[in-house]
C-alpha cells in the first residue's frame, strides 16, 4: 500500500504550462520531501496527486492503479493543508471523526480509532474544545489526527510548519518524524525550507518551474548535487560560486565550495581577503569574506572559537576534493 | 486602558448625542402613550378627557386585532423563509465562475433599489391583475381560468412581493459570507469523504450561521413595519385578510380619525416588536457571539 507513479504528468493554467511532462516514483513507506522556491509548482504537483487539481495529461498510479481520474476522497490518500483547515464550529473530536463519520463508519469504531489518534498526539486533554481555543501547534495536531485515523495510504503534507514560530517547528518537525517511523505509512510533503527537507526526506525532490531537478537522498545531493541549482539550494549557509581566473585554475566554468570546506588560516591559504560580517552562533562563526576576487563575498565556517575581526586579513584554502566543478551550462562537471 | 480622569472626560463629551437621541426617542414615545390615555377621536371635537385603559381594551377586543397579529407574523415569517432559503441559493448558484458574474450580479441586487410603492404598484397591475396581468396572460395562453391573487390570495401575494424586495439582500449576505468561506476548508471536506450535499451541509451552512442571523435580525425589523406595499395594493383587504399592525393602527387612526386608539395601537405594537426582537435575541443572537 502506499506505492504513487507519476507518468508524464503536465499541467497548465490556461496558456501557463506550471508542470512540464514529469516522471516520479514514490515507493512504500518513503518519506519524500518536494523543495523549491516559491511559485515553483510544489503545491500543484501535490494537488494534483491529492486529486483537488486535474492533470492536464500523463498518468497518475497508486498501488499500480490508474488513478489519475478518481475523486480525492477514492484516492485513499490524506491531506494536511498549510492553513490546517480544521472545521471551526466542530470540536477536536468531531473534526477528527469527520471522514470517519463520511465513510459511514460505526459510532464505537470511530471513538475507538479518535481515541487512538489523540492518544498517539497527545490531544487528548483538550479533544472538546473548539479549534478557535488552540494554539498553532495544537491545530497542526489536529490537522494531523484528522489525517491518520482514515488510515490512508499515503499522507500528502503542504507546508505544514509554515504558521508555526522557530522553536516549535523543530519539534513538529521531530514529532512527524516520529510519527513516519511509527505508522511506516508513505509521506509526501512540501516545503520551501531546505532545512525541513534535510532533516526528514528519505529522499528530496528538488523542483524549480515544476521540473525536477533532482532527485536523491539529502546526503546525496549534498555531496552530489546534479547542477548548480541544487547546489545552490540545498545546503546552509549556502554554497560559495566562484567564476573567472580561479575556477580556470581547475579547469572548469564555475566552482562551488560549501563554507564548511574553506580552511580559514591567519597566516597562509590559497586565496586572500578581508573579513566582513561574523555570525556568531557559538559552536561555528559563519564569517562573511570580501576583497577576494573570486565574489563579491565569500562565506566561511571557521570554529567558534577563531579569534578574527571586522577589516583582519584572512586566509582561504578549499578542501580539494570538495570543490564541485559546474560547466557553463550549470551542469556538473566530475 | 482608560483612566478615571479619561473615562469621566468620554461621559461628559458624549452626554449632548446621549441627551438629544433620548429626548428624539422620548418625546414622541410619551407623546404616543399620553394620546392613547385619551378619548380624542378628530371627528368629535371638544375636550379630550382621560379615560385610562378604554383605548386599549377597544383595540385588543377589536376581532381586527388578532387578525392583524396573525397576519404580521405570517408576513414576517414567510417572507424570512423565502429569502433566507431563496437567499442561499441564489448565493451558492452566483457563487459558480460564470461567464458575466458582474453584471448577472448587478441585476439580482436591482431590486432592492425599487421603491416599496413602485414594487407594489408594478406587481399590482403588471403581473397579478386577473385582466391585463402577465401572469394572466400566461394562464390564458395555458388555458386556464386567470387567478385573482390580490383578492384571492391577498396574504400570499404580499409576501410574494416583499420577499422579492428582500430577495437581494439576503443573496448579498449569503454571498459575501459564502465567498469568506476558506477554499482550504472545502478541500479537506473533499479529501475526507464529503460529497456536494455533506460540504453544503456540514462546512457552508455552518460557516453561513453568523450571516443568516444577521439577515433574520435586520429583516425582522423592517418587515414588522411593513405599510406601502399593502396600502398600494390590497388595502388591507378583503376585510382584514391582508391587515398587520401597522396598517390597522394607521386604519384607526387615519381612516377613522380615532388618535386615542391609534396612539394604543402603536404602544401595543412597540410592546410586540420587543417581545419579537427578544425572542429572536435569545434563539438566534448567540450566533453572533465568538
Ligand atoms: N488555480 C491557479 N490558477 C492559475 N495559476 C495558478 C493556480 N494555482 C497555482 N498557479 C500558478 O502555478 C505556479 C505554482 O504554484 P504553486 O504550486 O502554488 O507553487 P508553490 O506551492 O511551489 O509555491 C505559480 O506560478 C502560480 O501562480
Ligand atoms: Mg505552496
Amino acid at each position: 500500500m502506499g506505492r504513487i507513479t507519476l507518468d508524464k504528468v503536465t499541467k497548465s493554467f490556461g496558456d501557463i504550462e506550471v508542470i512540464p511532462p514529469l516522471d516520479l516514483t514514490i515507493d512504500e513507506g518513503e518519506f519524500v520531501v518536494f523543495v523549491g522556491p516559491s511559485g515553483c509548482g510544489k503545491s500543484t504537483l501535490l494537488r494534483l496527486i491529492a486529486g483537488l487539481e486535474d492533470v492536464s495529461s500523463g498518468q497518475i498510479r497508486i498501488d499500480r492503479q490508474d488513478a489519475t481520474h478518481l475523486p480525492p476522497a477514492k484516492r485513499g490518500l490524506a491531506m494536511v493543508f498549510q492553513s490546517y483547515a480544521l472545521y471551526p464550529h466542530m470540536s477536536v473530536r468531531k473534526n477528527i471523526a469527520f471522514p470517519l463519520k463520511m465513510a459511514g463508519m460505526d459510532k464505537a469504531e470511530q471513538d475507538k480509532r479518535v481515541n487512538y489518534a489523540a492518544e498517539v498526539l497527545n490531544l487528548s486533554d483538550y479533544i472538546d474544545r473548539k479549534p478557535g481555543q488552540l494554539s498553532g501547534g495544537q491545530r497542526q495536531r489536529v490537522a494531523i489526527g484528522r489525517a491518520i485515523v482514515r488510515e490512508p495510504a499515503a499522507f500528502l503534507f503542504d507546508e505544514p510548519l509554515s504558521n508555526l514560530d522557530a522553536a516549535l517547528r523543530v519539534n513538529m518537525r521531530l514529532e512527524i518524524s516520529e510519527l513516519h517511523a511509527k505508522l511506516k505509512t508513505t509521506m509526501v510533503y512540501v516545503t520551501h525550507d531546505q532545512v525541513e527537507a534535510m532533516t526528514m526526506a528519505d529522499k528530496i525532490v528538488v523542483l524549480q518551474a515544476g521540473r525536477i531537478e533532482q532527485v536523491g537522498s539529502p546526503l546525496e545531493l549534498y555531496r552530489a548535487p546534479r547542477n548548480r541549482f541544487v547546489a545552490g539550494f540545498i545546503g546552509s549557509p549556502k554554497m560559495n560560486f566562484i567564476t573567472g581566473a580561479a575556477a580556470e585554475a581547475f579547469g572548469v566554468h564555475e566552482i562551488g565550495v560549501r563554507p564548511e570546506h574553506l580552511q580559514p588560516s591567519t597566516e597562509s591559504g590559497m586565496w586572500k581577503g578581508t573579513v566582513g560580517v561574523g555570525e556568531h552562533l557559538g559552536s561555528d562563526t559563519f564569517l562573511h569574506v570580501h576583497d577576494t576576487g573570486l565574489a563579491e563575498t565569500i562565506t566561511v565556517r571557521a570554529s567558534g572559537e577563531m579569534a578574527l575581526r571586522h577589516g583582519d586579513t584572512i586566509w582561504l584554502t578549499p578542501e580539494a576534493d570538495k570543490i564541485h566543478k559546474f560547466d557553463a551550462a550549470g551542469l556538473r562537471v566530475e | 486602558m482608560a483612566t478615571q480622569h479619561s473615562r469621566a472626560a468620554a461621559r461628559l463629551m458624549i452626554s449632548p448625542a446621549v441627551l438629544l437621541l433620548l429626548g428624539w426617542m422620548l418625546i414622541p414615545l410619551g407623546m404616543t402613550i399620553y394620546f392613547s390615555l385619551l378619548r380624542y377621536n378628530l371627528l368629535m371635537p371638544g375636550n379630550n378627557p382621560y379615560v385610562g385603559w378604554e383605548n386599549y381594551k377597544y383595540f385588543l377586543t377589536d376581532p381586527a386585532f388578532s387578525a392583524a397579529i396573525f397576519n404580521t407574523l405570517a408576513l414576517v415569517g414567510g417572507v424570512l423563509l423565502i429569502t433566507v432559503v431563496g437567499g442561499i441559493l441564489l448565493g451558492l448558484l452566483l457563487d459558480q465562475p460564470m461567464w458575466g458574474q458582474g453584471i448577472v450580479r448587478i441585476l439580482v441586487i436591482a431590486p432592492f433599489f425599487v421603491m416599496p410603492t413602485v414594487s407594489a404598484l408594478v406587481w399590482k397591475n403588471m403581473f397579478m391583475n386577473p385582466v391585463n396581468g402577465l401572469f394572466a396572460y400566461l394562464a390564458q395562453f395555458l388555458g386556464l381560468e386567470p387567478f385573482d391573487f390580490l383578492a384571492q390570495a391577498p396574504l400570499m401575494s404580499i409576501i410574494g412581493i416583499v420577499s422579492w424586495q428582500w430577495l437581494p439582500f439576503a443573496t448579498l449576505i449569503l454571498l459575501t459570507a459564502m465567498q469568506s468561506l476558506d477554499r482550504e476548508q472545502l478541500e479537506a471536506a473533499e479529501m475526507d469523504g464529503a460529497g456536494p450535499f455533506n460540504r453544503f451541509f456540514y462546512i457552508v451552512l455552518p460557516h453561513l450561521a453568523r450571516a443568516v442571523t444577521v439577515v433574520v435580525l435586520i429583516q425582522t425589523i423592517f418587515l414588522l413595519s411593513v405599510f406601502a406595499e399593502i396600502l398600494v395594493t390590497t388595502n388591507g383587504g378583503p376585510g382584514n385578510a391582508s391587515t398587520n399592525l401597522t396598517y390597522l393602527v394607521y386604519a384607526e387612526s387615519l381612516l377613522r380619525f380615532d388618535v386615542g386608539t391609534g396612539s394604543a395601537g402603536g404602544v401595543v405594537a412597540i410592546v410586540l416588536a420587543n417581545i419579537v426582537a427578544i425572542f429572536l435575541m435569545r434563539m438566534i443572537g448567540k450566533n453572533l457571539e465568538a
